[in-house]
C-alpha cells in the first residue's frame, strides 16, 4: 500500500512544479503592466537621460519581455531575485530575514485555528437540534463576518491598550536580543536555554496568531459540524451500533475520521488564506515578517521585492496544499488507488 | 419448543403533525431456535423497522409505546441500554441491506474485525488476527490474510457482504437479523449469499429473521412467513402454504402482481395507488389495506381487525369478506405474441455496435485509459415489437440504450431509424431522432426537473418545435396524462408532489409526447415496489395494444422481460451472448451464462425445489473470474 | 435497485397540498436584507444625509469624541485628527464599499459562472483547462494577488473593482462548477436533449435555474468579501484616491491616534462588520430558504 501512497505523492509533487512556473509567469506579466517606471524611482531626480538609459540597460529592461522573463526566472530559480530598489539590499537577504518570522506566526496561528475549529465544530454538533443551535449558528455567522485584520485591531485595543496585559508590537520587547540561529525565535530561545526570552516571544505571538486563527476557524467549525451530521446517517454508523458499540466509541472510532476528511480538504484552502492574512496582521502588529516587507515594497513600488515575495507566497501556498493533500492521502484510502 | 425471540403486541409510534401515529401496530411474531422467519412486504410496510426495533436503533422520536420483546427469556425493551449492547454483535447478529456502505470506508477489514473480536473478549492481537483469517476463510473469501489490509471500496458488494457475514458469525449468534441482505446484489451473487447464509445457520443452529420484498425467495428459504402491510402483520403462515395459497387479499395481490419465470402468463394484478405514508396512517381507523383492497366492504372501516388463527398455524388479519371472496379473476396473456415476426416494418436496426470508453487522467489529460463497454452488438426491431436486453450491472446494456438514443456516440457500428442512418453525434440527426425514438429513464426522481410542473415536463418537446402556445401544450399534456392513467389535475403539480409510481407515469407520458416509433426503457421498474411495478408493466402492455410502438426494455429482472418482451438479448461483459424468442430462450437456454441467470431466480411453483447452491456453483465452475 | 425505506412514512411522497407560505425560513435573509438595504440607501442618499462635506477640515475641533463619550451634537460621532466629521465620512465611505460590493461581486459572478458552466457542462478539455486555471489562481492568497494587481493597474475605484473581479472569480467558478457537475448527472438534462433542446437552450432552461439559488448565495457572500478586500486595500493606501473617503482609510488614519481617540477607530470597524454581517446573513438566509438541499452545506 505504501508504494501506492508514494506514487500518488510523487505525482502530486510533479504537478506542482509546472504550477510554480506558471505562477512566476503570472507575477512577471502583471507587474509589467505597471504604469510607473521603476527606473525613474530609483535614480535621483536630477539624473540625465543617459544615466537613466544606462540603468535601464543594467536592469535588463531594454531586452524583449520574454528574454527579460527568462533571465529573471533563471535567477529566481537560484533564489536570486535581484536587488531591492528601496532597501538597496539583495531581495533574497530581505526575504531570508522575514520568512522565519512569518512561518512562525503562521504555524502558531494554524495550531490555534485547528484547535478552535475542531473543538467548536464538535460543540456545534453537540448543540445541534436543540435550543443552542440557533445561538451557535448566529455566533459563527457573526465571527465569520469579522476579518482577521479587524480582530487584530480589536485585540490591540482590548488587551494592549485597555487592559494592557499583552504586548502588541514586534517579536520581542525592546531590551531583549536573541542570537540568530534558525530565525525562529521560539526555537532559537530554547536552543540557547533562555526561557524568559521564549515566553516573551510567545507573548508577542499570542495576539497576532489569535487574530489570524479567529479569521480562519469559523468555517472549519461549520464544515466539521455539517460533515459530522452527514456521517451520522451513513450505513456503517448504523452497522457499528448494531454490533453493540457504545455511542462514544461510534463517534470517536467510526464517525470522526470520516467527518474530518472534508474538514482537512478545507484546511488547505483556509491555511493559504491564513498565509495571506499575515500581510495586514503583520503590518498592524509591526511584526517584521514577509507581509510587512510586501506592504513596504508595494508602497515604494519596489518591483524586485514584490516579485520575490509574491513568488515565495505562492510557493508557500503550494507547499501547504501539498502537505494537506499528503495528509488526506494518509487518512483516506480511497485516494490511494494509483489512477 | 420455546421461542427464541417473542415479539408480543408491540406498538411503535412516531410524531406526525400534533399527535403520534402507530408505525408498527400490534406486532406479534416469534422465532424458534434455529428457525427462519421471513418478513415480507413492500417498502414502507415496516419490516425493516422490526429489524431496527430488535437492534434498538429506532429513528429519532420513534418510541415503543406498548408490548414486550422477549429474547432468550429477557425483555429487550425494558433492558438497560448497556446490557442490550452486550447482546448485539454477540448473541444477535445483523446483516445489512447495503454491504458496501456498511463497512467504514476509512478502516480496513482487519481493523474492523480486530475491534469486533476485541469487543467479544478475544485477547491478544495475534489471536484476533488468526481468528479473523479463519472467519473469512469460512465464508469462502479468497486470500483471507491479504483481505485484512483492504478497504470496502476495493471489494465487490458480494465480498463486502461476506465480510459482514463472517463478522456476524464470529460469535456464533443465536439470532441473525438479515435486512434485505441480497437486494443490492445481482441475482447470481444473491443466490450465493443465500446459500452461504443457509449453510452457516444450519452449522451453528442460528435462527434468522429474514426481511425481504421477494415472496418467492422467502418461500424457498424460510420456515414461516409474515406478510406486512402499513405497519401491521396481515398474514402469518408456513412459508410454502403462504406462497401456494395466500389468504389475505394483500398476500394474494403480492403474489400475483409480480411476474414469474415459470407457469402461464397472466395479466398482473395491479393494486391502485400506493402504500399509505406516515401522514395518511393517522386518519385510518379500520383496516389499513381497505383503500386499495378490491373486495373491501363496509365491515372493513371502523375498527382494526385482529390477527386471528383460522387454521392450524395460519393467522390472518381479516375483516369483511377477506376469507370468503377471492380477488377478481385476472385477464389473459397481456399481448398477442407471434405477429411480431409477421414482417412488420423495420423500426430500428443496430449493426455491430461497439463502445470504448476513454477516461482521462485527472491531472494529465493526455494520459488515457480504455474500457470496452460494448462489443459488437447487433439487432433489429420491428414496429410493435418488444425487445428485452438482460444482463447484470456493468454488462453494457445501459450503454447500448444510450447509443441508440444518441447520448453516446458508438466507437464503431451503425444505427438506423426507420431506414434513416442516424449514426454519430446527437446534434447531427437531432430532428430525426427526437421524432422517432425516445427514452424512458430509470430514475424518475432524476429524470424530472423538480422546478417544472408536470404539464411543462410532459410537453417539453413542444417547447422547441414551433414554440406551441401554452393552452395547446396544456391540452396535449392532459391527453398524455389520461393515456398514462393520471388524473388531469396532476398537470399543475411539481414532481415532488407525486408518488414514485406517478412520477414514473409522468416519465412515460413525456416519452410519448412526440408519438415516437421506438421507446427505450432503461430499468424503469427496478426502483418501484412490486404492486406499483405491476401498474407500470401493465401500462406498457396497454400502450402496445393501442399504438404501433416498439420497445427496447433493458432490465436485470428476467421475469419482467418474460412478461413483456417477444425477443430477448442476454448481455455479458459487453457482448450479446444469446438472442432469441423469449419463451424459447428461457425454456431451453444454450449459453452457460443464461443458464446461470435463470437458475438463480427462485421459482413461482413451491413444489419446484430451488437450491441456491446449484445456481451458484454451476457458474463458478464455468467462469471462475466472476465475482464471489 | 429497490432500497426499502426504514420508516413507514417515507414510502412514496404524500401528494401534499401546496404548502402554506411561511416566513420562518426567510427570517435570516430578511434581517440581512434589511441591513444591506439600509446601507445601500445611506450610500445613495449620502449627500442628503451627511451633515458635513467629508473632506471639510476643522482644525479647531480635532479628535472630538462622540456625543456619548463627552462630545457635542455638532459632530455626533466626533471628528478625526484633521477635524473632519466622522459621521459624514462614515456615510460617504459607504458609497465606496457599496459600489465595490455590487460591481466587483457581479463581475466575479459573470466571469466565474460563465467559465464554471462551460467547464462543468461540456467537460473534457475545457474543464481541464478551467480547473487548472483555478488551481493556478489558488496558489496566491487573495490579498497578495489583489495587491499585485493594484500595483500593476494603479490605484482608483475602477482598478480596485477590476482587481477584485480578477481575484475572486475563482470562488464562483469552483463552487458553481461542482454544482453543475451534480446537476449534469441528472437524467433530466439528457431528457431535455432528447426533447430536441440545443446545448444553449438546455443550459439556459435546465442548468441555470438549478444552480441559481447557489449563485445568489455566493453573490451575497462575495459582496461581503469585496467590502473586506476594499477595506484592506484602502487600509494600506492601495485603493481609491486619497480625496475619496473610505472606511479602510479611516481605520488607517485613526490607528495613529488610538490612545487619544479610540472611537475614531472603533466606528469604521463597526461599519465594516455590520455591512459584512448583513451580506453574510442574507447569503446564509438565501441558502436556507431557497434550497433545502443546501441547508446543511457550507459554502466556502
Amino acid at each position: 500500500m505504501s508504494g501506492g501512497v508514494l506514487g500518488v505523492a510523487l505525482r502530486r509533487i510533479g504537478v506542482s512544479l509546472p504550477l510554480v512556473f506558471l505562477v512566476s509567469v503570472l507575477v512577471f506579466v502583471v507587474l509589467r503592466l505597471i504604469p510607473a517606471d521603476p527606473v525613474a524611482m530609483s535614480v535621483p531626480p536630477n539624473a540625465t537621460r543617459a544615466e537613466i538609459e544606462a540603468l535601464r540597460a543594467e536592469m535588463g529592461l531594454t531586452l524583449p519581455i520574454h528574454e527579460q522573463f527568462w533571465i529573471w526566472f533563471a535567477k529566481a530559480a537560484g533564489a536570486d531575485f535581484g536587488k531591492s530598489i528601496a532597501f538597496a539590499q539583495p531581495v533574497s537577504r530581505l526575504i531570508g530575514q522575514a520568512l522565519p518570522a512569518t512561518i512562525e506566526l503562521v504555524v502558531v496561528a494554524a495550531v490555534f485555528a485547528t484547535i478552535i475549529g475542531l473543538a467548536g465544530g464538535l460543540l456545534m454538533y453537540r448543540v445541534a437540534g436543540g435550543r443552542g443551535e440557533a445561538a451557535s449558528d448566529l455566533a459563527s455567522t457573526l465571527i465569520m463576518s469579522i476579518p482577521e485584520f479587524l480582530w487584530a485591531i480589536f485585540f490591540i485595543l482590548l488587551f494592549g491598550v485597555a487592559l494592557n496585559i499583552l504586548p502588541f508590537t514586534g517579536r520581542l520587547d525592546a531590551g531583549i536580543t536573541v542570537g540568530r540561529i534558525t530565525g525562529f525565535l521560539l526555537v532559537d530561545t530554547l536552543i540557547q536555554g533562555r526561557f524568559g526570552a521564549f515566553l516573551n516571544a510567545l507573548s508577542h505571538l499570542l495576539l497576532p496568531s489569535m487574530s489570524l486563527a479567529l479569521g480562519t476557524a469559523p468555517l472549519l467549525m461549520r464544515v466539521l459540524r455539517s460533515s459530522l451530521m452527514e456521517v451520522g446517517n451513513e450505513d456503517y454508523m448504523m452497522m457499528a451500533r448494531l454490533r453493540g458499540f457504545s455511542e462514544r466509541r461510534v463517534l470517536v472510532h467510526h464517525a470522526f475520521k470520516n467527518a474530518f476528511l472534508p474538514t482537512l480538504n478545507l484546511m488547505g484552502v483556509q491555511f493559504s488564506f491564513l498565509f495571506g492574512g499575515t500581510l495586514l496582521v503583520e503590518v498592524i502588529y509591526s511584526y517584521p515578517g514577509l507581509g510587512s516587507l510586501m506592504v513596504q515594497a508595494v508602497a515604494n513600488t519596489d518591483l524586485p521585492v514584490i516579485q520575490g515575495v509574491a513568488l515565495v507566497y505562492a510557493v508557500a501556498v503550494l507547499l501547504i496544499n501539498l502537505g494537506v493533500d499528503l495528509a488526506a492521502l494518509m487518512l483516506n484510502p480511497k485516494l490511494r488507488i494509483a489512477k | 419448543m420455546k421461542a427464541l425471540l417473542e415479539i408480543q403486541g408491540v406498538v411503535v409510534t412516531a410524531p406526525v403533525g400534533g399527535g403520534r401515529v402507530a408505525v408498527l401496530r400490534d406486532i406479534d411474531l416469534s422465532v424458534k431456535p434455529g428457525g427462519v422467519l421471513g418478513l415480507v412486504g413492500e417498502s414502507g410496510a415496516g419490516k425493516s423497522m422490526i429489524g431496527r426495533l430488535v437492534g434498538g436503533v429506532l429513528p429519532p422520536a420513534f418510541r415503543v409505546d406498548r408490548g414486550a420483546m422477549i429474547f432468550a427469556e429477557r425483555d429487550l425493551i425494558g433492558m438497560p441500554a448497556a446490557e442490550r449492547r452486550g447482546l448485539l454483535g454477540r448473541e444477535i447478529g445483523f446483516i445489512p441491506q447495503q454491504p458496501m456502505t456498511s463497512l467504514n470506508p476509512v478502516r480496513n477489514v482487519g481493523s474492523l474485525f480486530d475491534e469486533h473480536l476485541a469487543k467479544l473478549g478475544v485477547a491478544g492481537r495475534a489471536e484476533r488476527r488468526a481468528q479473523a483469517v479463519a472467519a473469512l476463510e469460512a465464508v469462502h473469501l479468497p486470500e483471507p490474510a491479504s483481505l485484512l489490509g483492504r478497504y470496502a471500496h476495493e471489494l465487490s458488494g458480494g465480498m463486502c457482504q461476506r465480510v459482514l457475514i463472517a463478522m456476524a458469525f464470529a460469535s456464533r449468534p443465536k439470532l441473525l437479523v438479515a435486512d434485505e441482505p441480497t437486494t443490492a446484489l445481482d441475482v447470481i451473487t444473491q443466490a450465493r449469499i443465500v446459500a452461504l447464509l443457509g449453510d452457516l445457520c444450519r452449522q451453528y443452529g442460528t435462527a434468522v429473521l429474514f426481511v425481504t420484498h421477494d415472496l418467492r425467495l422467502a418461500a424457498q428459504i424460510c420456515d414461516e412467513i409474515a406478510v406486512m402491510y402499513a405497519g401491521e402483520v396481515v398474514e402469518r403462515a408456513p412459508a410454502r402454504d403462504l406462497l401456494s395459497t395466500p389468504r389475505h387479499p394483500y398476500s394474494q395481490a403480492l403474489r400475483s402482481c409480480s411476474p414469474s419465470l415459470d407457469g402461464p402468463l397472466a395479466r398482473l394484478v395491479s393494486l391502485p395507488e400506493h402504500m399509505p405514508g406516515l401522514g395518511a396512517l393517522a386518519g385510518m381507523a379500520g383496516c389499513r389495506f381497505a383503500p386499495r383492497c378490491p373486495i373491501a366492504d363496509h365491515r372493513c372501516a371502523g375498527h382494526a381487525p385482529p390477527l386471528a388463527e383460522n387454521a392450524p398455524g395460519r393467522w390472518v388479519r381479516a375483516a369483511g369478506q377477506c376469507l370468503s371472496a377471492a380477488l377478481p379473476a385476472r385477464g389473459d396473456v397481456p399481448h398477442g405474441k407471434g405477429d411480431a415476426e409477421g414482417g412488420g416494418r423495420l423500426a430500428l436496426a443496430a449493426e455491430g455496435l461497439h463502445k470504448t470508453f476513454v477516461s482521462r487522467h485527472p491531472l494529465l489529460f493526455w494520459k488515457k485509459r480504455r474500457v470496452d463497454a460494448v462489443k459488437n452488438v447487433s439487432f433489429r426491431l420491428r414496429a410493435g415489437e418488444f425487445l428485452g436486453i438482460v444482463g447484470q450491472s456493468g454488462s453494457g446494456k445501459s450503454t447500448v440504450a444510450r447509443m441508440l438514443l444518441g447520448l453516446e456516440v458508438p466507437s464503431a457500428g451503425r444505427i438506423a431509424l426507420d431506414g434513416a442512418d442516424v449514426t454519430g453525434r446527437f446534434s447531427a440527426h437531432a430532428a430525426e431522432r427526437t421524432k422517432r425514438i425516445q427514452m424512458i429513464f430509470q430514475d424518475p426522481q432524476s429524470a424530472l426537473n423538480p422546478r417544472r410542473r408536470v404539464a411543462s415536463i410532459v410537453t417539453q418537446p413542444m417547447e422547441v418545435v414551433g414554440r406551441s402556445a401554452w393552452p395547446e401544450r396544456l391540452a396535449r399534456a392532459k391527453k398524455l396524462l389520461a393515456e398514462t392513467g393520471l388524473a388531469p389535475e396532476m398537470a399543475e403539480r411539481f414532481p415532488a408532489q407525486l408518488s414514485g409510481g406517478q412520477r414514473q407515469r409522468v416519465n412515460i407520458a413525456r416519452s410519448l409526447c412526440n408519438t415516437p416509433r421506438v421507446l427505450v426503457a432503461d430499468e424503469i421498474v427496478s426502483g418501484l415496489d412490486v404492486s406499483v411495478q405491476a401498474q407500470i408493466l401493465n401500462l406498457l402492455a396497454d400502450l402496445r395494444d393501442h399504438h404501433e410502438i416498439a420497445l427496447v426494455l433493458i432490465s436485470h429482472d428476467l421475469s419482467v422481460v418474460r412478461y413483456l418482451c417477444d425477443r430477448v438479448i442476454v448481455m455479458y461483459r459487453g457482448e450479446a451472448v444469446e438472442e432469441g424468442e423469449t419463451e424459447a430462450v428461457f425454456r431451453s437456454p444454450r449459453h452457460w451464462y443464461t443458464k446461470a441467470l435463470l437458475a438463480a431466480v427462485p421459482p413461482d411453483d413451491v413444489n419446484h425445489v430451488w437450491d441456491p447452491h446449484t445456481a451458484s456453483s454451476a457458474l463458478s465452475r464455468l467462469d471462475p473470474a466472476i465475482e464471489s | 435497485m429497490s432500497r426499502s425505506q426504514p420508516a413507514a412514512g417515507q414510502a412514496g411522497a404524500v401528494p401534499a397540498p401546496r404548502r402554506r407560505a411561511s416566513l420562518r425560513p426567510w427570517r435570516r435573509a430578511i434581517v440581512g436584507g434589511a441591513i444591506v438595504a439600509t446601507i445601500m440607501l445611506v450610500a445613495i442618499f449620502a449627500p442628503l444625509l451627511a451633515p458635513y462635506d467629508p473632506n471639510e477640515q476643522d482644525l479647531l475641533n480635532q479628535l472630538l469624541p462622540p456625543v456619548w463619550a463627552g462630545g457635542n451634537w455638532d459632530h455626533p460621532l466626533g471628528t478625526d485628527n484633521l477635524g473632519r466629521d466622522t459621521l459624514s465620512r462614515l456615510i460617504y465611505g459607504s458609497r465606496v464599499a457599496m459600489i465595490v460590493a455590487v460591481a466587483a461581486a457581479s463581475g466575479a459572478l459573470v466571469l466565474g459562472t460563465a467559465l464554471a458552466i462551460v467547464a462543468g457542462y461540456f467537460g473534457g478539455i475545457v474543464d481541464w483547462i478551467v480547473s487548472r486555471l483555478v488551481e493556478l489562481w489558488l496558489c496566491f492568497p487573495p490579498v497578495v494577488l489583489s495587491l499585485i494587481l493594484i500595483v500593476g493597474f494603479g490605484v482608483g475605484l475602477r482598478n480596485v473593482i477590476l482587481a477584485i473581479i480578477l481575484v475572486d472569480w475563482t470562488r464562483f467558478c469552483r463552487v458553481v462548477r461542482a454544482e453543475v457537475l451534480v446537476v449534469r448527472r441528472n437524467d433530466y438534462i439528457d431528457a431535455a436533449r432528447l426533447a430536441g433542446f440545443s446545448h444553449w437552450r438546455t443550459i439556459r432552461r435546465e442548468v441555470l435555474p438549478a444552480v441559481a439559488p447557489l449563485i445568489l448565495t455566493i453573490l451575497s457572500l462575495e459582496m461581503g468579501i469585496a467590502v473586506i478586500v476594499e477595506a484592506i486595500l484602502s487600509f494600506v493606501g492601495m485603493s481609491v484616491e486619497s480625496t475619496i473617503p473610505a472606511w479602510g482609510v479611516m481605520i488607517a488614519d485613526a490607528r495613529k491616534d488610538m490612545y487619544q481617540a479610540v472611537w475614531g477607530l472603533v466606528l469604521p470597524i463597526l461599519a465594516i462588520i455590520v455591512t459584512v454581517l448583513g451580506f453574510n446573513l442574507l447569503g446564509d438566509g438565501l441558502r436556507r430558504a431557497l434550497d433545502p438541499k443546501l441547508r446543511q452545506r457550507v459554502i466556502q
